[in-house]
């Protein structure tokens, strides 16, 4: 007799007893959810104990589930050591949902406009809470997959893993490794910061270079929506990175993973007989059961690698937000990230159509084909020597090319303006100009000048009278007006030019020496003049001047100013005498000819520059 | 031992597991425990940079009107570092206390004028007598204050009106004034800053700045504000104060005289009724003055001074006139002067060849006569050699 009109639930208390029922409910659930393994089982697999029924519940919920469908039951235990694999395919895997998951939370608080994404992120790093660690681990997350992905492959390419019958499997992971270069070039355009906007305006100039001219001009616009990269090259960016990218990544992480199940893990080269492929033979006591081994330990890496991750976004790692995107302003410098910097380095070689398109195209299709060019049948290390070192040389070619790449290589700017822009720049790349992290209250109102610190170098206690010799020097100095029709003292050229183009509010120079309780300013004059003297063939008879101003309360104004005998310069560099001397130029009545250059910043109390 | 599994027993791995996910659920506890601060601070760090940004922006592109140190420039722009500007108020009792009896006053004349009640005589006498004692009584408060206001009262300061935005009627914040200000520039103030205009300075409004710069010069001029702090010496450093067009038969309000129309005829007759000012054309064709309508002309957008661009180039327009275009047929019997004129209020009807119909229509309405022969004595200097 039914408890209700019909047969449920409260028959099966009847009829056992409460205890038991809800026991059986339970375990009737367990086994429903984990399509297979009751209680009992998961008892005995989290305990490290055998499987106490036939047939073993540990595998079913691979036949039958959908979430274990494609994952083995079994590992090769040669396989489930640190090597060879080290894992990097799994952390791989880990990487592309870490940043799925960050990346579809940040994607709450984000618009892709120009004018509002930059606002965006200083409202996440500010307004949103943990919105900053999110974004921090997001970032290192990105760094992290290129890094891991490469390393993956390298260690594919060691092993000789991509060998028959696993080609294909090589040939998605290029692709998927050519779509995890593009999810981070896509990214790093977000922030619409000067970093993104110029860091990928270069990316994008070498696409414009494709030849034929057509191709290129029209594939620019394509992925720029215009002529320079403004609200509609922003747009789609952001859905190349949050729609196009990751369709195409999932799509061939699927075939890429199915492709390694189905021939199995290539097991380490000297544990197989050469030309044989026994992966997925696995003898008996060689099995590793996915559940409870595999399982378990996956998730102990889940958890080790996030705490590792959160760690370094704690306390090691800040994303770098520099100023508001300017497309007036092109930053000194500007490098690319460093998985980037070999083609930037590559560019300085030579034409940019061959090294920026053809070299790297070149690169990738014959890295994407390798498995279909090497045939040879053995993978261990001895048998392929012509692969390893084929293998080094790239590496190094690659190492090479990416210092080539930096900033400091090979790109010529003057030397006043070099010297200005390391006093002043605002921060990037983990750097700032010199005088940003001088404490606020070290900022002293004043003028300053490197002569003092030339003498000191000879005597220390000379600086205060080569103050006052410098400034009866200036006083003294006569130089010509652009128009060459009058002289002025260098005072007077020098404070027209500052109060009348930089607007700064003085009447003359008047220097004195750094005061005592100012070490830190003391240091950065000192810093000045060292970059003075290294230069001293193109900067001759150079001085430095550091003016310090109070504009508000709370803002300091800070004009740095380099003044120099202008030399014989040929392609960027003084031209020497028989000598070895600078020969330098004269004006009109033999006397040298005085340059100028400044610049100026502002430096708040509340800047904080000491932080980054 | 990197052959096998890194760490092989079921109950380490259970127990690493736990460790590191608690340890990672503590961090984030942790961490959310100090964002509040953290957030904080790292707003002010960002509203500084933004100051700073602000400071570069105004030194370059503000000063000239404004003063380097904001203080204004006589004849040019308001003072922004300024008491007034904040709303500061340096006799407050003394400004409630004329307020008030200002509106006694107010209430008294309304009584004295009412025609619904007219008042008695001896109420009448009353009042009166009582709006002299008002009179006197503000009379010795001002007294009292405004000497030690003089110097500013001098360069238009007005001790009664302390307060900027509120003779302004702005409703809204010190925020929102100086960021709209700033997107659309004050072109009216054309009538009463005889340098010019403040030009709108949005990218929006066709000006050359963003939005977040505009935001930045917003923080850096609100940075002025020293709220209690404001000194008298702070106000007497004040060059140049804010202009209320009260009098609009002195600032350009009331009736403006009528455009000439496009009857090319009968002007060319008045023409010669009026005498044409070179300096005043110039100044009307290069966008430095308005005409009589108040109309900006800008004929130097398109005739741009020494290069072809939508217009023909204002160097060397006479010669060019008198020595080409008067030769083409269709121009027979035309004086310069009425191709001039035609070219101005009917330029659709002849084309420079080269050149698209795209001189604006509307002159007829925009300009009066004697704007015309300024505009004509100008065009006359300009005989550079034709090239």
């Amino acid at each position: 007799m039914s408890v209700l009109p019909f047969p449920s639930f409260l028959d099966d208390v009847k009829a056992k007893g409460l205890k038991k029922a809800v026991f059986e409910l339970v375990d009737e659930s367990m086994e429903r959810l984990t399509a297979g393994m009751n209680i009992q089982d998961i008892r005995e697999a989290l305990r490290g104990e055998p499987a106490s029924r036939k047939p073993n519940p540990r595998l079913t919920p691979h036949a039958d589930g959908f979430w274990l469908h494609m994952r083995p039951s079994y590992f090769h235990a040669d396989m489930t050591g640190l090597y060879p694999t080290f894992r990097l395919g799994w952390l791989s895997t880990y990487l592309v949902f870490f940043e799925t998951i960050t990346g579809i939370l940040l994607m709450v608080w984000y618009t892709p406009a120009p004018g509002i994404a930059y606002e965006d992120m200083v409202n996440i790093v500010t307004r949103v809470p943990l919105g900053q660690l999110m974004r921090d681990l997001h970032r290192l997350g990105a760094e992290a997959m290129v890094l891991i992905v490469a390393l993956h492959m390298l260690r594919t390419y060691l092993t000789g893993s991509y060998k028959k019958p696993r080609e294909f499997t090589w040939f998605t992971g290029v692709l998927l490794l050519i779509f995890t270069g593009f999810l981070s070039f896509t990214g790093y355009l977000l922030p619409w910061d000067q970093l993104a906007l110029w860091a990928v305006t270069i990316g994008a100039s070498m696409i414009e270079a494709t030849p034929p001219a057509i191709v290129g001009e029209n594939l620019n616009l394509l992925i720029r929506g215009g002529p320079e990269i403004a609200a509609n090259g922003l747009l789609r960016f952001y859905l190349a990175h949050v729609l196009l990218l990751p369709v195409l990544l999932f799509i061939f992480v699927g075939v890429h993973y199915y492709k390694v199940i189905i021939h199995g893990h290539s097991l380490p080269p000297k544990k197989e007989n050469i030309g044989e492929d026994t992966a997925k033979r696995v003898p008996l006591d060689k099995r590793v059961y996915f559940i409870p081994d595999i399982l378990t330990s996956e998730t102990m890496w889940l958890a080790v690698t996030t705490l590792i991750l959160v760690v370094l976004c704690i306390w090691f790692y800040d994303a770098p937000l520099e100023h508001h995107a300017d497309p007036q302003i092109t930053p000194l410098g500007t490098t690319a990230p460093w998985y980037f910097l070999w083609l930037q380095g590559a560019l300085k070689l030579g034409d940019k159509v061959f090294w920026g398109l053809i070299f790297p195209g070149i690169l990738l299709g014959v890295l994407a084909v390798w498995p279909y060019l090497d045939v040879t049948p053995s993978r261990r290390f001895a048998d392929r020597r012509i692969a390893i070192t084929i293998f080094l040389l790239l590496i190094s070619f690659t190492t090479i090319l990416s210092y080539m790449g930096l900033a400091k290589f090979g790109v010529a700017t003057s030397a006043d303006a070099e010297v200005l822009y390391e006093m002043t720049f605002p921060p990037a790349h983990n750097r700032m100009g010199e005088l940003l992290p001088v404490p606020y209250n070290q900022l002293v109102v004043g003028m300053y000048t490197t002569r003092q610190i030339a003498a000191e170098n000879d005597d220390p206690g000379n600086g205060s009278s080569a103050v006052n010799a410098f400034n009866q020097e200036v006083e003294t100095i006569m130089v010509a007006t652009a128009d060459g029709n009058a002289t002025l003292s260098l005072d007077a050229w020098i404070t027209d030019l500052l109060s009348r183009e930089d607007h700064l509010a003085i009447s003359g120079l008047n220097f004195t020496t750094v005061p005592a309780d100012a070490p830190e300013l003391k240091q950065v004059l000192e810093d000045f003049q060292a970059k003075l003297e290294a230069e001293n063939t193109e900067l001759y008879n150079g001085w430095g001047g550091i003016i310090i101003s109070q504009n508000q309360d709370g803002l300091k104004r800070a004009d740095v100013l380099v003044s120099w005998d202008e030399v014989q310069l040929e392609s960027g560099h003084p031209v020497l005498d028989e000598n070895g001397n600078v020969i330098p130029v004269l004006d009109a009545n033999g006397q040298p000819v005085r340059r100028l250059n400044r610049t100026h910043i502002f430096i708040h109390e509340d800047g904080a520059y000491f932080a980054n | 031992m990197f052959e096998r599994m890194l760490i092989g027993k079921m109950e380490n791995r259970v127990t690493v597991g736990i460790v590191c996910f608690v340890g990672t659920m503590v961090l984030l506890g942790w961490a959310s425990i100090n964002e509040g601060g953290r957030m904080l601070a790292l707003e002010e760090t960002y509203h500084a940079r933004s100051i700073e940004q602000g400071a570069a922006l105004f030194a370059t592109n503000c000063t000239r009107c404004h003063g380097p140190d904001g203080r204004g420039l006589a004849g040019y722009a308001p003072a922004l570092n300024n008491p007034s500007f904040f709303g500061h108020d340096f006799f407050p009792d003394i400004t409630t206390q004329i307020n008030n009896l200002d509106s006694d006053k107010a209430a008294l004349t309304a009584e004295l004028e009412s025609v619904t009640a007219p008042p008695t005589d001896e109420r009448r006498a009353e009042i009166n007598a009582r709006l002299s004692e008002i009179d006197t009584e503000i009379g010795s408060l001002s007294a009292e204050r405004d000497p030690q206001l003089q110097a500013a009262v001098d360069l238009g300061y007005n001790p009664q009106k302390p307060d900027r935005l509120q003779n302004l009627g702005w409703a809204g914040t010190s925020d929102a004034f100086v960021l709209t200000t700033l997107i659309h520039g004050r072109p009216v103030s054309i009538n009463y800053w005889e340098n010019g205009a403040m030009p709108a300075w949005s990218q929006t409004a066709g000006g050359p700045l963003r939005t977040d710069q505009l935001e930045d010069l917003t923080a850096y001029v609100l940075n002025w504000d020293k709220s209690d702090q404001w000194t008298l010496d702070d106000l007497f450093a004040v060059k140049q104060f804010a202009k209320e067009p009260l009098d609009p038969d002195k600032f350009g309000g009331g009736e403006l005289p009528d455009p000439i129309g496009a009857d090319v005829a009968s002007i060319l007759t008045e023409l010669e009724t009026v005498t044409g000012d070179v300096a005043r054309g110039d100044a009307l064709f290069h966008n430095q003055t308005v005409s009589q309508v108040r109309e900006r002309l800008a004929c130097s957008g398109c005739h741009i001074q020494t290069s072809n661009g939508t217009g023909p180039m204002a160097d060397g327009m006479w010669t060019r006139i008198n020595e080409v275009r008067l030769q083409d047929s269709a121009l027979a019997g035309y004086t310069p002067e009425q191709y001039i004129v035609t070219s101005i209020l009917q330029p659709g009807a002849y084309l420079v060849p080269g050149f698209q119909n795209l001189m604006l229509a509307n002159f007829g309405q925009r300009i009066t006569l004697q704007d015309l022969a300024d505009l004509l004595a100008y065009i006359e200097t300009l005989n550079q050699p034709a090239s």
